[in-house]
């Protein structure tokens, strides 16, 4: 049910009330499993007045609204999500979503004023401090929207300890530490000339790289392992399958996606260009045609990268969410079936990114709402002993920083 | 609405009863209730009888519940759950029924949900929204700049100066090759121009920025004016005025103009301006598109840049008439360079950044339409020698 990024709270939310809501009754043949598919009852066109009503909030009150306006997103959408019949909920206090919002707005303020006003030493503190904090940031804002969802009365809970969320970011410091080793080594050897570089010392920045990446993949698998197994729904927890490898064969086949895409979008170009050079009339001052074109290839190939890059993105997702929802359960009460397409998805992708290109955005809430639908409607939930059996404990609410800063790094609540 | 009406209403809402299921927040096992609403003065309030197990009513107030939005007004969602906080949520099959009481209660739809399910409304937020919208980046933002100006210290802009000069001397500036004697010549004049800022043209009061003129080589023919009072002029521009003619007292217009600059704290304003531009707008647009958020942004900050230019223009204008030196000079200077570079260019667009001061707007002269005056980050330049000619800019306070 998560509609555009990684594990998030949706995701893990419907999760686990996957997890909880197991009634036995199913169509399957094995007795007393009852499935339930997972359904999203909003429509694109309620969604966008929804939406507008947002932008228009937000614009009148120079950006203010903006922590009502995720609170009513993520309501929509949550609220339309019914899973084993009954909707989710999210019940986050809007006090503390605007505390977090406005904590976040002066530590950006504080930032950008240490930065134009170049206090070197405050913008250091400022990055390490981040870096430094990251993973709690992570780890709260999971905690956060957890602790926010709420199924047939019982809230899920995101328990992992500090230590947990720390130990599972090892892969953060190990990428700082790999570029610290190639600095370090470069900055001793750069004394002494290019030509007095040993060779070793040449292979280490493409090793920090690939490293880098293996290192990425294993910060997501980590962080989408714990989440999953340390959720809580009741006193049940997430069951997590997975394995390390699954996610480096998903990089993989994403990074062969990007590669053919590129591929294809390169031979159009090179078809379009050959074929405007051809059809140029005698012009008496080429070198500023020229000039043009190449200033005009330019803007385009930042775009194109970020059109290359599309569907092999939406490749990823598609595939993370038939793994994941494949491959996740609810202890031993309940366990989810995936059937998303990653072609259909790919291509439902593309189609709204060029509407919503053509249409400077207004299209996006369209677009949210059929890339939730589809990914909510292929998951199917197997519940073992009825929907009625989880016993719910009291959560405390959790505090919202974390949670704007997650947002304001891309991570969608809605996702 | 009059009273008695309210007491009939509130018969009617207390008359309605709708089933629902109510989880109490310990169990995902639903307890079948009767959820009837009443009408409160502080807005109705909610009562649940549970239909089984002798179980006590649940009286909640008002604030007691999240009230789920209403996100359309002619569809209503298969199941309503309504957050009760503490005690749980109360799921609602028949949604038609509990609107129906909820509407009984007289119960009036914050601001949100009557925009999304009332067009009028909607629409009415909208013109408001474009009227504020403009307002605020039109006058507001500018305004709150200027005045926010006024307490940023001056060592700030210095060090600040200090330090651009610097990476500019290691990267796109060399040394002046001008003779000693020229450049003791052209500080002279400037000198005596900076001696005669009379007050009325200093715009903040107590702000006496020690001004000082530099010559380097580079960036063509440029002058720029750095805060806290350093003013660069290349040696490119020098020799242009040569070349044209137009005499010493063309660059004197120009070095008015970059006084202008730093009289009117334009740079330390600018950081200011787009700063709300790009928390303002980003917050506001980034929803709807990078595009847009990030295309609104540089509109309206090229036209804070207009405006700067225009109000350092005003400036020299002043400032030349009070030296009693002539402004025509600078005018056929700028058009001078305007010429050559449109005769190197071929009347393209100019992709680097537009030369401050001197070199005019980011477009050829000859394209006088509102397009490339939007992308300008300096006022049409056919248009400003125009004005300089005549020695009034429009727009200007009459305060000279």
């Amino acid at each position: 049910m998560e509609m555009n990024t990684d594990s998030t709270a949706l995701e893990t939310a419907s999760r686990r009330s996957g997890q909880r809501a197991h009634h036995v009754n199913t169509h399957a043949p094995i007795p007393g499993i009852e499935a339930f598919s997972m359904e999203f009852s909003g429509t694109g066109g309620e969604f966008f007045r929804v939406w507008i009503v947002n932008v228009l909030l937000s614009i009148v009150t120079f950006g203010l609204y903006t922590p009502f306006a995720r609170r009513r997103t993520a309501q929509y959408f949550y609220s339309h999500t019914l899973v084993a019949e009954s909707p989710l909920e999210f019940t986050a206090q809007q006090r503390k979503m605007v505390f977090g919002f406005l904590l976040l707005i002066v530590l950006y303020g504080a930032f950008q004023l240490a930065a134009e006003t170049g206090q070197d030493l405050t913008v250091a503190v400022f990055f390490l401090a981040g870096a430094a904090l990251a993973p709690w940031l992570w780890g709260s804002a999971m905690r956060f929207r957890l602790g926010s969802t709420r199924w047939r009365g019982v809230r899920l809970q995101f328990r992992a300890s500090w230590a947990e969320v720390y130990r599972a970011s090892w892969p953060v410091f190990a990428i700082a530490l790999a570029w610290g080793v190639v600095a370090a080594v470069f900055g001793a050897v750069a004394g002494k000339g290019v030509r007095n570089v040993p060779v070793w010392a040449w292979l280490l920045p493409p090793a920090a790289l690939v490293g880098t990446f293996l290192c990425i993949i294993r910060l997501e698998f980590n962080y989408k392992s714990l989440l999953v197994s340390r959720a809580f729904i009741g006193s049940h927890s997430g069951r997590w399958k997975p394995v390390y490898r699954d996610f480096v064969k998903i990089w993989m086949a994403t990074l062969g996606v990007f590669l053919a895409s590129m591929l294809a979008l390169g031979i159009v170009m090179a078809l379009v260009v050959g074929g405007s050079i051809a059809t140029l009339p005698g012009n008496k001052n080429p070198g500023l045609m020229v000039i043009l074109i190449f200033a005009a290839l330019g803007v385009a190939l930042v775009f194109l990268l970020f059109l290359a890059s599309a569907p092999a993105r939406a490749y990823r997702e598609a595939r993370m969410l038939q793994l994941v929802w494949n491959n996740v359960g609810v202890s031993s009460i309940a366990r989810f079936r995936c059937k998303l397409k990653a072609r259909r998805y790919v291509l439902l992708r593309l189609k709204n990114m060029l509407l919503t290109l053509l249409t400077l955005g207004l299209y996006r809430p369209f677009a949210m709402v059929s890339e939730y639908r589809m990914k909510t409607h292929s998951i199917t939930l197997h519940v073992k002993g009825g929907v009625n059996q989880l016993v719910g404990q009291l959560v405390q609410q959790q505090g919202a920083l974390g949670d704007a800063m997650a947002d304001a790094v891309g991570l969608d609540l809605v996702g | 609405m009059p009273w008695p009406m309210r007491s009939a209403w509130t018969s009617l809402a207390d008359r309605l009863t709708i089933a629902g299921r109510w989880f109490d927040g310990r169990s995902s096992q639903p307890i079948p209730v009767l959820a009837s609403l009443h009408a409160a003065p502080r807005g109705p309030g909610l009562r649940l009888h549970p239909l089984a197990g002798g179980a006590a009513p649940l009286e909640l107030e008002h604030r007691q519940v999240q009230w789920p939005e209403t996100w359309s007004a002619g569809r209503a969602p298969r199941t309503l759950i309504v957050d009760l906080g503490p005690h749980g949520s109360l799921e609602i099959d028949d949604t038609a029924q509990w609107q129906a009481a909820l509407a009984a209660t007289g119960r009036r739809l914050p601001l949100a949900q009557r925009m999304q399910t009332r067009w009028p409304v909607l629409l009415g937020v909208l013109v408001v929204a474009a009227a504020a919208l403009g307002a605020f980046y039109r006058w507001g933002t500018p305004w709150a700049a200027a005045q926010l100006a006024r307490h940023v210290p001056l060592a700030w802009e210095t060090e600040l100066s200090t330090r651009a000069l610097a990476d500019l001397d290691q990267g796109m500036l060399k040394p002046s090759k001008l003779p000693p004697e020229r450049q003791a010549q052209l500080r002279a004049g400037f000198n005596a121009l900076a001696g005669q800022v009379p007050a009325g043209l200093r715009r903040y009061g107590g702000y006496a920025p020690a001004l000082s003129l530099q010559f380097r080589s580079g960036l063509g023919a440029n002058a720029f004016a750095l805060p806290g009072g350093t003013i660069v002029m290349t040696d490119g521009l020098v020799e242009a005025a040569a070349r044209q003619g137009t005499g010493d007292n063309a660059l004197l217009g120009v070095l008015a103009h970059e006084i202008g600059h730093v009289v009117h704290r334009h740079t330390t304003r600018m950081v200011v301006e787009q700063g709300v531009l790009n928390v303002g707008l980003g917050l506001a647009l980034g929803d709807v598109s990078t595009v847009v958020s990030m295309g609104s942004t540089v509109l309206t900050g090229l036209a804070y840049r207009r405006g700067h230019e225009s109000e350092a223009d005003c400036f020299a204008v002043a400032l030349m008439a009070r030296a009693q030196l002539p402004t025509t000079p600078m005018a056929d200077l700028l058009l001078g360079l305007e010429d050559a570079r449109a005769a190197k260019q071929g009347g393209g667009p100019k992709d680097q950044e537009p030369a401050k001061g001197t070199a005019g707007g980011a477009t050829a002269s000859t394209a006088g339409n509102a397009i490339a005056s939007l992308l300008s980050s300096h006022p049409q330049t056919a248009e400003r020698a125009q004005k300089l000619k005549q020695g009034r800019v429009e727009g200007c306070k009459n305060d000279a």
